[in-house]
């Protein structure tokens, strides 16, 4: 899964961006699914379901959904973001399962660079619903509207805004997070 | 008696501790310490201290007791751990500002035109169904405030400050949510049949919940002393959390009437929450009641849904 991550890195360049998001599904659905069974286990749930959330919602919500959002700059930025940062992390998680104990400088690449790879995946995944905005207004895709049976409604576009109102409590909430694992990582005296 | 209060990391939190005398009462160890450093007795925790990496929760000290009935043997010192609860809110107030949004926001919704803020301009008609729903869901939430002031009996005075956003969050956020729904101008109301039998269950719950919350009143006396007992007769023989049983039926009873995906939303979400408190309810109850000692046993019964749970 780092592998696939590393190569959807390289076809950014190579074959467009159709192919690379064809890939950076595969990747992410299944980095989702080692993310809950992995990630759960070790850290609390407020910390990786916001994440795993954000994914699923950009990759399906928004890029798979909307065809003109993927052509955008904000795309790149992302994905960059999101494999350096799956790269460093799986990489420390194999090190540790096949080892016993992490290197240290991986150990500190894994909690610094988030420092500057939270702030721009932050931001590139909130642009892109931002961008994305019009498109889910006019298109009506996932709407339900009254009247129904079950007299309920659900409106896709006042959905997104909700969910980028959701980044702002919620992204000082992940970034203190990991700086709390930081200093507790990077100040205990050895290997962990 | 001399005693010495640290925080849970070993620091001194009254310079020199505190001198009182042997008869004296934990009430009057708050009362101290609220004179040394000012926080209310409501928010102070003083439990006993734990051996270093033992598992055991600590144990809290009640206010009504005697000094004397936690130090073992040696009576002129005393070592309590505190711990600042943060600011406190009587439960009353809690519950009353929780109820109160739902009994104002609802009506909003039924008589005051919003509808048209949200595009749908023109006549509006009113479903019997909406009627009904608005009468049974201020009776509710009046009931509950009632009950707030009248019958229940807590058993601990305070809850944190900042469980009053939380909850009121919680329950305005809701009710709102669901109010706008079920006084929607184009409802699709159900049939007048199954109105009837919702709305009607949902009454007959509302009534048993009302006695189950009688029966628990009386089981403590007036200041909330008493402490744990066996809840026994009408639901309670056969279920240890009758009260929120009834209480989510009555909400089904609502929801087969108004048939809204927010209203199931709402009873999934209240289920989830009180199924929690239920659980540890009802270990607690066992725990407390195992037959040693010439306690009764706890009888063998249902958490809080039968035949699920």
């Amino acid at each position: 899964m780092a592998t696939s991550s590393v190569s959807c890195f390289e076809d950014i360049e190579g074959i467009g961006s159709r192919a690379c998001l064809h890939c950076s599904r595969k990747a992410f659905a299944l980095c989702s699914n080692c993310c809950c069974i992995r990630g759960l286990v070790r850290s609390p749930i407020t910390a990786t379901l916001p994440q795993i959330g954000s994914r699923l919602f950009l990759v399906w919500g928004i890029l798979w959904s909307f065809p003109e959002t993927r052509t955008h700059l904000l795309v790149s930025s992302l994905l960059i973001s999101w494999s350096i940062t799956e790269i460093i992390r799986y990489s420390f998680f194999g090190f540790k399962e096949a080892f016993g104990s992490a290197p240290s400088w991986l150990l500190w690449l894994r909690y610094s660079t988030f420092l500057i790879l939270y702030p721009t995946g932050i931001s590139s995944e909130v642009g892109l619903i931002y961008i994305a905005l019009p498109f889910i207004k006019a298109s009506e895709k996932y709407c339900i509207r009254m009247p129904n049976t079950w007299n309920s409604s659900f409106d896709y576009f006042y959905a997104a805004i909700l969910v980028l109102g959701i980044y702002v409590p919620g992204s000082p909430h992940m970034y203190k997070y990991m700086l709390v694992q930081r200093k507790k990582a990077l100040s205990k005296p050895k290997s962990e | 008696m001399k005693l010495t209060l640290v925080s849970r990391s070993g620091r001194e939190i009254v310079k020199g501790g505190i001198q009182l005398s042997d008869s004296a009462t934990v009430a009057d160890l708050q009362e101290a310490i609220y004179k040394r450093i000012k926080k209310h007795p409501s928010r102070q925790r003083l439990t006993l201290p734990v051996q270093p990496g033992s598992k055991e929760r600590p144990v809290v000290l009640n206010y009504k007791k005697s000094l004397n009935d936690y130090t073992s043997g040696n009576s002129e010192t005393l070592t309590l751990v505190f711990k600042d609860l943060g600011p406190q809110v009587s439960y009353r107030t809690l519950f009353f500002f929780e109820y109160l949004g739902p009994l104002l926001l609802y009506p909003v919704f039924y008589y005051l035109p919003v509808y048209q803020y949200f595009g749908y301009k023109g006549e509006r008609v009113i479903q019997p169904v909406q009627t009904y729903a608005l009468y049974y869901w201020c009776f509710h939430y009046a009931k509950r405030i009632l009950e707030t002031f009248f019958v229940h009996r807590f058993s601990h005075a305070t809850s944190p400050l900042s469980n009053v956003f939380r909850n009121c969050a919680y329950y305005w956020c809701f009710g709102s949510y669901i109010a706008y729904y079920v006084n929607h101008p184009i409802i699709y109301p159900v049939s007048d049949l199954q109105m009837k039998i919702g709305f009607g269950f949902g009454i007959l719950c509302q009534v048993s919940n009302f006695y189950c919350h009688i029966i628990l009143r009386n089981l403590r006396g007036p200041a909330g002393e008493g402490g744990y007992q066996i809840p026994r007769g009408f639901l309670f023989n056969i279920v240890t959390c009758a009260n929120y049983t009834t209480e989510i039926y009555q909400w089904l009873g609502f929801n087969i009437a108004t048939q809204t995906i927010a209203g199931y939303l709402f009873l999934a979400v209240a289920t989830f929450i009180m199924t929690n408190w239920a659980l540890a309810k009802h270990r607690r109850l066992k725990k407390l009641f195992d037959g040693k000692e010439g306690r009764p046993r706890y009888p063998r019964r249902w958490v809080i849904l039968p035949p699920f749970l």
